[in-house]
Order: C-alpha cells, then sequence, then structure tokens
C-alpha cells in the first residue's frame, strides 16, 4: 500500500504466511539470538538502539535461516542428489550446515577472494570447496556446471522465495523481542542506493569495500521489495563501518564483521542525522548480521 | 524440602514476576539451618557455618539492582561443545552494564545505604572491573565516586571509570598501595569502602537464580539440569554468590573456580586449609589477580567442589575461541572458565565424568585491544 510505483496487486516472493512457515521449519536448527542493548550507544547515537545479534547464529551469521528453510523445503527426491551454491562466506557455510543436518552433500562454489574463516566454516561443515574467480560471472559459470555433473539442487544465496522467507523470521523475533521499535536498519548487499534512484536494478563493474559479504547485486525477486517498501538506504564509507565495528567489540563486547557492521554505521552517520526519518525514530533495531571475520584483517582495519 | 524450586507458583515476597525467583519461603531458611541442604556438605564439618550471604539476601539482592542491570543472555555453541565434549552454557556477563558482572555487587551495595551514609559518596580501590562498576552505580545514585586504581589497569578499565563519572586516584601496583591510598581517601572525604568483594553486599550476587530450572529452559530452550558451574575465582565475591545461591537451588550442583597459574592463590588456599597469599602475580588476567578475604575463604573452602588452574596459553586459546566460534568479546580473566573446561587438568578430574551439561560465566569483555592483539600472536 505505500508502493512507490502503484502497481496494483504486486505479489512479492515472500509474505507474512510463508515467513511464519519459516519459522516453524528452521526453529530445530537455529538459535533464538539475543536482543542486546547499550546506554552508552544509545548516548553516542542519540537513539534508543536494539541490536538484533545474528553474529551469534549457528554459523556465526544469519544466513542459516534462510538456507535451513529452503533446505528442508526441498522433497526427499530433489534433496537426495545433494544442494550447490556459489557464495563469497556466510551462505557458503549455511548451506552446508544445513545440508549436513539433512545429510545430504553440499558442493559450494568458493571465490578465491573468499575470507579465510569463512572457507574454514564451509569445511567444518563438511561442504565440499570448489573454487572460482573472484567475480560473479565465474561463480555463476561454476556453479551451473557443478549442477550439471552431479544434479544438486541450486541454492541461491538470495533470489529465492525459501531463502527470503527464511530471513524474514528475523524481523518475527526482533518485533517479539523488542515491541516498540519504529525502525529497522538491515545491512544490504550491492548497489541498491544508485538502483533506487534509477528506477531499476543497477549492477556494477566492480566492488570496493571492507563489507565482504555486501558485494552482491539485487535479483529480480529482492529487488521489488527495495524499490516498494524499502524507506530508504543509506550508504556508508569504509571508514564509518571500521568504526561502527570498534565500538561494538569495545562497548557492546560482539565480534561482528565488517559486513554486519554496516547497520550501527549507518545509524551514527551525517546522512541518517539529516534524513527525514531521523526525526521520526526513536526506537531503533539494528541487524548485526555476522561476525565471521578474519582477526588479521580486524586488526589492520583498526590500525589504517 | 529445600531442593529444587517447583516450576510454578508464587513466591512469598510476591512483588516481582513469580518465574523469576525460586519458590523457597525464606522462613525455612532460618528456622532450619542445621537442615539446609548446603550446610550438609560442609567438608570442614562445622556445625551452624554462616556464611556472609544466602539466598535471602540474594534474592533481596536481585530485587534491589533489578533497575540497574541487564539480564544478560545465555549463549551455546554446538562447535564448542564438540571441542569440548561436554554440553556447555555460557552466561554473558561481558555484555553486563560496563562490560563486566562487578555492577551486580556494585549497584547492590550502593543501593544498600541509608541516605546519610551515601551523601559523602563511595571510594574503593581496584584494578578495573569493580571500579567502574562503583562509578556507574554512585553515578545513578548521584553521590561521588572516588576511585584508587594500581598504575598497571588496562587502559580501557580507567577509560570506563571516567566514562561513569568515577574521579581517579592513583596508587601503585599493590594491594598494600591500593589499601593505604584508599584509607587515606576515606578519612579525607568521609565516603563509604565499597570493598571489592570481601562484602556481603557484593556476595550476595544473583547471578545464580538465573540457573534456577525453568528460567533456564527459557533461556536456552533446552530442558533445565545443569549440573557443573565453572567460575573465575580472584577475590572469591563471584564464586562466593553464584555458590550460595547455586547450592540453595540445587544441592547437588557441582561449582568449580578457575584461576591462572601465575595467580594460584585459591588453589593453594583450599590445599593447605587457610587462606594463602602470593608475594606477586604473573599472569594476563588482569582481574584476577586478588587474594582471598574472610568473608570469601569459608564458601571457597566448604562449598566450592574444586580450583582448577590454567596457563596464560590456555586462557589465551580460549579467548581466540570465544571471539571466533562464540563471537563475543571477552577479557583474559573472563575466558578462564572455557580454558578451564578443554583443560587437562580436568579432563582428569572425577568431576570430568560426572559432568554432561557445564555452565560457563563469562565474567567480563573489557580487554585493550592492543593486549588481545599481541597474546594472539605471541
Amino acid at each position: 500500500m505505500e508502493r512507490k510505483d502503484n502497481k496494483e496487486n504486486q505479489i512479492y516472493a515472500a509474505d507474512i504466511v510463508s515467513i511464519r512457515e519459516a519459522q516453524l521449519r528452521i526453529a530445530p536448527y537455529i538459535h533464538r539470538t539475543p536482543v542486546l542493548t547499550s546506554t552508552s550507544l544509545d548516548f553516542i547515537a542519540g537513539k534508543q538502539l536494539f541490536f538484533k545479534c545474528e553474529c551469534f547464529q549457528k554459523g556465526g551469521a544469519f544466513k542459516i535461516r534462510g538456507a535451513s528453510n529452503a533446505v528442508f523445503s526441498l522433497e526427499d527426491g530433489q534433496a537426495a542428489k545433494g544442494v550447490v551454491t556459489h557464495s563469497s562466506g556466510n551462505h557458503a557455510a549455511a548451506v552446508s550446515l544445513a545440508a549436513k543436518l539433512r545429510r545430504i552433500p553440499a558442493y559450494i562454489v568458493i571465490p578465491k577472494n573468499a575470507p579465510k574463516c569463512k572457507v574454514e566454516n564451509v569445511k567444518r561443515y563438511g561442504g565440499q570447496v570448489i573454487w572460482s574467480e573472484a567475480t560473479i560471472q565465474s561463480r555463476e559459470t561454476v556453479a551451473r556446471k557443478v549442477q550439471q555433473e552431479t544434479g544438486a539442487v541450486l541454492i541461491h544465496p538470495f533470489n529465492d522465495k525459501n531463502i527470503i522467507s527464511g530471513q524474514g523470521t528475523i524481523s518475527l523475533e526482533l518485533l517479539e523481542q523488542a515491541p516498540g521499535i519504529d525502525t529497522i536498519v538491515v545491512p544490504i548487499s550491492g548497489g541498491g542506493l544508485i538502483s533506487g534512484a534509477e528506477g531499476r536494478i543497477i549492477t556494477l563493474p566492480e566492488t570496493d569495500t571492507i563489507a565482504d559479504g555486501l558485494r552482491a547485486f539485487l535479483g529480480e525477486l529482492t529487488w521489488p521489495v527495495v524499490r516498494d517498501l524499502v524507506d530508504d538506504i543509506i550508504t556508508v564509507d569504509d571508514v564509518e563501518i571500521i568504526e561502527a565495528m570498534r565500538l561494538c567489540y569495545e562497548i557492546l563486547k560482539v565480534a561482528v564483521e565488517p559486513s554486519g557492521a554496516v547497520g550501527l554505521a549507518a545509524v551514527l552517520s551525517q546522512r541518517f542525522k539529516q534524513s527525514a526519518a531521523w526525526n521520526e525514530s526513536s526506537k531503533i533495531g539494528i541487524i548485526l548480521s555476522g561476525g565471521n571475520v578474519d582477526l588479521g584483517v580486524l586488526w589492520e582495519s583498526f590500525h589504517r
């Protein structure tokens, strides 16, 4: 009803029904992560903040929600040949873990520049690693090849209704744990701001950010939601991301990866403080989406 | 009759959430001391031993401090369970106000003062977390806090004191200097001394009541039944409160202390049967350098089942696991419990076979990132 393009009868890839079904389906496989608050961070931000700690999720990030919803939605016949995906990290580990829990093989295509700790997670969860080049095209090509050879089902990192429904369960929990939240700030992967301004999906020739989990572009299932229902997109630079990460460690005591700190960076940014939303927000939920970061990378970031 | 609490029912005080606390009527504790469960386990067979706190004072503390603290979560990790060979439940006091559990005891002490007493402020000496906690509790009460800090205290802990409005007075890095300077401040200001641990209000911590059956079930969505709790030990304030509450709620629960080898005074004290102090301490766990006091020692002597010592390498490894797997920023002192669970010493002990669900208290997360980095790269 708030759709900006006034399309009638827009159907999105997921809805409250599919998300509640997902919540039931994935409950045995995930943690109900806590929501943390900090008077010190509230003081710094000038707002009441509620941190949904998906960095404590199984596998260290929220991805297991979507992955387990997708893997456990498969018919037995489909599932038997296993699952395949391409991912720079957290989705890869999540699919490996969900497949292990369902006792089916997981073929994971990983780009060469993926963080070491994320590759380790895949191996720890029994995923079979197949390397690709560090471009979206290479990831997709190699994944298709594996699919043809093995007959495995492709579990897309985000452009999949089961994945989207699984991720939606975060909101169900957050709103139960912190009722009264008027704003939710969520990391988004890819060039969503430009897409929003242009009115269509924009892709970038390359990405350059410390937030290694946020390099993907929107898909045709995620784009309509972003286009119609996301109220605004706030961009932040790497310096702001690193500062937010430092605050999470030092004040919240939570190990969060750069991609996971983006939400806090946005809340502290000038861009947000100057926006219309600033005056209207008072209780802000922030999703700390993941905590898988190589300590070496972290250290170097803090000392740039 | 005084066993683990029923799952429902009101509480005698009636003024708080009924499911929060066990349904132990306070009069039972007072009228039948010789039948009290934990008194039956006293290793030294002293009759009528009274400890500095009990389930009643701890429940009162819980009411008193509730507005000032966080109810911290309990985290679990399948990966760490696999590494440890046991089911582990991490009580995350690193997420507590001020970054450590100390605010529980400090706010109980500060808010127990009469208005006349409190007006002149409070003074304490501490290498860190207790200092910040007293500063914060004093700020919340609107009274001054004079904090004596030894010169070798971690920078982040000093920053916490300032952030909470405490007035810093420096001392040398010895217990004697800390105590002397604190006494001087007390005389000059008339402030009340809040001891870091040897104080009944400090000991009346409420952490253990969080482990009570149905709370715990709600917290982790699993059936209750923690059989062992592992607690870092320094002056003994934390473990005294935790043990007194835990054994009152579940007399068969086992409580183990975890201590750095470079500050193993509590282990020696337990072995010798009297308080032992060390001429110096040498450990990365900067929060665990104090010695037992006469209020905390009896609880350690009689009710703590064993003390496991670990070296700095084991502490650092446990810290790394907390960061990398649990995603929690824990300070060295806070990681000592996990280090103990993973140690050879524990695996070879009698308790190993009998434990299956182990609660570990991650006591704090205040660590200088520089210190952390250097530790991981020694």
